[in-house]
């Protein structure tokens, strides 16, 4: 299968301390990805490179090459713009934007300076749709985005992401801030879109990764140790500490 | 149980005294300003102009008597054959003076000639109630022409008594009772819109410079402490700093002296500090999730924040622009030189005026200080700041904090 990602040999750098170790590895296409590992193992760290997010943290510096679409994007020429239009990325805690849900959703279009109300309406609607928020949000699009409740503010700040189609969707443990029915709700709906876009999850749930992801990389003090089949990464782990991380002896 | 200390107790009442006195000291200022205020305090106050004016015109022959309709209070005197009503009053200096109650809708007292010297020479004048009556000059029967009224000592009653034995009167010296703070509260509302259009947009951009574009700079901290230091700076400095530095600017636009324009260009380099840390507290509260979720959708970082972080910080900037419109009432001693102190009851632009706030140092400056209306002034300053500090206290309460 094709590669979306291919990552080669990634250091990064918060002024002194190193968090990330020579990493490297190739993200497929239209599959589902998960990044698992304990806290400030590095996985948040790499995945915020995917879309030079990065650049807003002072005092970060990043070696090596990320191949996106066959460009290193880990370079200062490169229009971040339009590498972000087309790698999408959802949040930790939802945060829909203090405006309505229409225009949360058409915020990224309205950034490109498309204007055409017809466009504008469309994609609103199938992003609505694809985020399966369309039938609980159609008849109140004009109200505040904060009257939503957790699960459906989630779900909204996908639709934002997949308004501006993009090829990859990338999301930082987008279900810890929720109870386990929105959660639910929003595995079913990455199950759903990875026909779609290439999905790359950090989660810090071994049973959610194990659920809805196809591969698994398991991260430790800013190293990849190991990544594979999600199905063998659980049952037969090559690692003595993915062993050790995925039977709950740390961590 | 507790062992009764006494030490305890008389730091204990120490504290419940002093806290005391700070209020009841407070609450002793607001009545007296409330007592001596109360009864100058009316809407005229803030239509009518403060200096008087002066009326010598010449009164049209009348053959007429004119019957009173309606009945009069028994201080007020009514002369039948002019059809004019006076009263003894006191003016805000507490003289005595004799003022008009009524005017007969016929009587010749609604056409006066102007008789003053000067542009408005043989215009119409109507007498109306409230003018202060000086004299009233009648023709008696040898034809020769005589005084009445305060002028010899003659009140109300003996005024009217003397013009009733006349067939003709000649000429009339009114007086507008003036006192009214109509000039200073519309130089007040200008000064409020020139500093405000001067401080507001260079406030807040700065503000969002140092915040947003500027965090990790090495300049920033020091521009921020500046900022600070400029809050402690007394007003009168940044008053002196005005003519100094400011009037040759003001001077270009064509202003000689004090004006208003100077004093907006003062009071907006004095706002400067406030609004810029207000707005700046108020950007620091929207949450970074926005600026990283408006990023991640491909927007800039121009983008971003004027479409995200500002209308997030709206309410704190508003409450900056309060909090301003506050401090620009309640200033006087950086005004006194850049804008003067003579009340202009018709303010304009470069010339100078006084604001409310300095209007009292006027009117209480002088010979005859005036307590009644300087008291009536403060009256209206303090509600107008209080009306402030409560929108503030709803703005900053109604922003339900969700994200």
């Amino acid at each position: 299968m094709e590669n979306s990602f291919s990552i080669n040999n990634l250091n990064l750098f918060y002024g002194d301390k190193q968090a990330l170790k020579n990493i490297s590895m190739d993200i497929s296409r239209y599959e589902v990805t998960a990044f698992i590992g304990p806290s400030g193992c590095g996985k948040s760290t790499l995945l915020r490179c995917l879309n030079r997010m990065n650049d807003l943290i002072p005092n970060v510096r990043i070696e090596g090459d990320i191949v996106f679409d066959q460009e290193n994007i880990n370079k200062d020429k490169i229009d971040v713009v339009q590498l972000r239009t087309r790698v999408g990325m959802v949040f930790q805690k939802p945060n829909p934007f203090p405006m309505s849900i229409y225009e949360n959703v058409v915020y990224g279009l309205r950034c490109q300076n498309i204007k055409d109300k017809n466009v504008l309406n469309k994609v609103c609607e199938n992003s609505l749709r694809k985020a399966a928020l369309w039938d609980e949000v159609k008849d109140r699009l004009n109200d505040n985005a904060y009257g939503l409740s957790g699960g459906q503010q989630q779900r909204l700040c996908i639709a934002r992401a997949i308004a501006m189609e993009p090829e990859v969707i990338l999301m930082d443990e987008p279900t810890s801030a929720l109870d386990p029915i929105a959660t639910a709700k929003i595995e079913e709906l990455i199950q759903e879109l990875k026909k779609d876009y290439t999905i790359i999850i950090v989660t810090h749930s071994m049973h959610q990764a194990a659920r809805i992801s196809d591969k698994t990389a398991f991260f430790l003090m800013g190293e990849v140790i190991e990544m594979g089949e999600t199905r063998n990464l659980f049952h037969v782990p090559k690692d003595k500490r993915t062993e050790d991380y995925i039977t709950g002896r740390f961590g | 149980m507790r062992k009764f200390n006494i030490k305890d107790l008389i730091l204990d009442g120490i504290t419940y005294l002093f806290s005391s006195v700070s209020l009841i000291l407070l609450v002793i200022i607001f009545i007296f300003i409330f007592q001596k205020g109360f009864s100058s305090l009316n809407l005229e106050l803030f239509t009518s102009p403060y200096w008087s004016e002066n009326y010598y015109a010449s009164i049209p022959a009348s053959n007429n008597t004119y019957l009173l309709k309606s009945t009069l209070d028994s201080n007020e005197y009514y002369s039948e054959k002019f059809g004019i009503a006076l009263k003894d009053d006191f003016n805000a200096r507490n003289e005595a003076i004799v003022v008009i109650s009524y005017v007969h809708p016929d009587s010749p007292f609604n056409e006066l000639t102007n008789s003053t010297s000067g542009a408005n020479e043989g215009q119409i004048i109507t007498a109306q109630e409230g003018m202060i009556v000086n004299k009233i000059s009648y023709i008696n029967s040898n034809g020769v022409t005589r005084s009445a009224g305060p002028v010899i000592k003659q009140m109300a009653e003996d005024t009217i008594n003397t013009i009733e034995k006349s067939d003709q009167l000649d000429s009339v010296f009114l007086q507008t009772q003036g006192g009214g703070i109509f000039g200073s509260l519309i130089a007040t509302i200008m000064l409020i819109l020139i500093s405000l259009l001067i401080s507001l947009p260079i406030g807040i951009m700065t503000a969002i410079y140092l915040n947003e574009y500027a965090k990790y700079n090495r300049f920033t901290p020091w521009i921020r402490s500046s900022i600070e230091l400029l809050t402690g700076v007394p007003s009168i400095v940044f008053g002196l700093m005005g003519v100094l530095v400011l009037f040759p600017i003001t001077s270009v636009f064509g202003a000689s002296g004090t004006s208003i324009l100077l004093g907006g260009l003062t009071l907006s380099i004095i706002l400067l500090p406030v609004i810029i840390r207000t707005t700046e507290e108020s950007l620091k509260v929207v949450p970074d999730s926005f600026r990283e979720a408006s990023h991640s959708l491909g927007a800039n970082h121009s983008q971003t924040i004027f479409k995200i972080i500002i209308p997030a910080a709206l309410p704190g900037i508003l409450t900056a622009t309060i909090l301003s419109i506050g401090r620009i009432i309640g200033e006087s001693a950086a005004l006194i030189y850049t804008m003067g102190t003579y009340i202009s009851d018709k303010p304009e632009l470069l010339k100078g005026a006084t604001s409310l706030a300095v209007q009292i140092w006027s009117i209480m400056n002088g010979d005859q200080p005036n307590f009644g209306l300087a008291s009536a002034i403060s009256i209206i300053i303090l509600v107008m700041v209080l009306v402030m500090n409560i929108g503030v206290k709803v703005l900053t309460r109604s922003k339900v904090k969700k994200w």
